[in-house]
């Protein structure tokens, strides 16, 4: 119940960090773009949903008492793209979760990245463009040094 | 006997087919623009562009990233200066003064972020992510956007828009130059634009939608008029890259805004 509660005040926020992806509104009325956090827990929920997917992690904070955190992450729309599904990250699961935290609530953040228990990463759709991009970049630069034929 | 049981025959096949129904209207041709498009190319400018953009902005971002001094830097700060500039140069001294007074609005204040409400036409225009163009019949276009599930009517008749208050999308009318689609849209209710200025229900848009010769991108070119709002003409533009895979998913879970701060600007 108590999870339920938690969930039902989530806020329907935009994922948003180095790049501009879009989403149906603006991302700094709840989250501080300039700051990360990182937490480490057990996901008791994913939901897979638009305009935002959801997650819910148990974590012990410093003495020992178990916290419900929220995770936002870009909506179903966008992560579709980027080839993630509504198993991609599984109840049970532990994970260490690095985002932006919310203004006005400590247990809150928008998704930055995600490590499991293996080692294994998990990164929004727009690490993959920015890589893309940073390649059209050296691509460009090489391009202007190369003497003129 | 035989000539006459031909020819009784042959006016009872003659009746029959006067009185068969008609075949089947032939089904419209499909346009070079139908089918699902999404999120642009993985480029610079295509994600510069990934809502919207002017050609100000680009010229701007492809004159910083061709200037060697700002190799090291990321390209977030350039696509971040690249809008600012775009911004300054382009939006702001197309703006009235009325508009200018409330401009920008503060992102808190959005009523797609406190009420879930869905965004009106200036902004859903430009929507990321999945766009599908289909052709529903001879004389409707229907265009379906995964934000907000939204689905827009183009009426390829002319007909006058309905009675009644403007509306959130607006009324359009569309025809085809060649394989380009001409959108054109009025009757539009107040809202916000795409670059978070107010406009009134004077607005009228004038869309151009263009597949690449490759087929692999379709191009919006918008043509935004707002005598409230605008001391000219704002022209944007938009990208979409060919995703017949994509699907457009529910749109339900969207929870209005409890807990957010006032004064705040995107990085």
């Amino acid at each position: 119940m108590r999870l339920l509660r938690v969930f039902l005040l989530v806020l329907p926020l935009l994922v948003l960090t180095a790049v501009k992806t879009g989403a149906h509104h603006a991302f700094s009325p709840v989250y501080d773009a300039k700051r990360t956090i990182t937490v480490d827990g057990v996901v008791t929920q994913f939901r897979f949903v638009n305009p935002h997917a959801m997650m819910l992690m148990e974590v012990k904070n410093k003495a020992g008492k178990v916290e419900t955190w929220n995770v936002e992450f870009a909506g179903r729309l966008n992560l579709e793209e980027a080839g993630w599904n509504a198993q991609t990250i599984k109840p049970g699961e532990h994970v260490k979760v690095t985002g932006n935290p919310a203004w006005q609530s400590s247990q809150r953040m928008a998704f930055v990245k995600l490590v499991r228990a293996d080692g294994t990463e998990l990164e929004p759709g727009r690490a993959q463009r920015l890589s893309a991009i940073e390649e059209e970049r050296r691509q460009r630069a090489q391009q202007r040094t190369q003497p003129a034929k | 006997m035989s000539i006459r049981l031909g020819t009784v025959l042959l006016v009872l096949s003659a009746v029959a087919c006067s009185q068969a129904p008609p075949p089947p209207p032939e089904p419209p041709a499909p346009s070079k623009l139908e089918g699902m498009w999404s999120d642009p190319p993985p480029t610079a400018v295509g994600t510069f562009c990934f809502f919207s953009c002017t050609d100000a902005g680009i010229d701007r971002l492809n004159a910083l990233l061709d200037d060697p001094a700002n190799d090291k830097r990321p390209f977030p700060q350039l696509q971040a200066e690249a809008a600012k500039y775009q911004t300054d140069n382009y939006l702001r001294p197309r703006m009235t003064e009325a508009a200018l007074k409330t401009y920008p609005l503060d992102p808190a204040d959005d009523p797609g972020f406190l009420r879930c409400e869905p965004w009106g036409l200036s902004k859903q225009m430009f929507a990321p992510h999945q766009l599908e163009i289909r052709r529903v019949s001879d004389d409707q276009i229907d265009l379906r956007y995964g934000e907000w599930e939204a689905v827009r009517t183009v009426y390829l008749d002319g007909r006058a828009a309905p009675a009644g208050p403007p509306s959130r999308l607006g009324h359009s009318v569309g025809r085809f130059e060649g394989d380009t689609l001409v959108v054109e849209t009025s009757r539009v209710a107040a809202g916000i634009t795409w670059w978070d200025a107010q406009h009134s229900d004077q607005l009228r848009v004038v869309e151009r939608f263009t597949r690449s010769d490759d087929g692999d991108t379709l191009m919006l070119t918008a043509t935004i008029e707002d005598p409230w709002g605008l001391r000219e003409p704002v022209v944007a533009k938009k990208i979409w890259r060919w995703a017949p895979d994509q699907k457009i998913t529910p749109y339900d879970a969207c929870e209005p805004a409890t807990e957010f701060k006032k004064g705040t600007s995107e990085p």
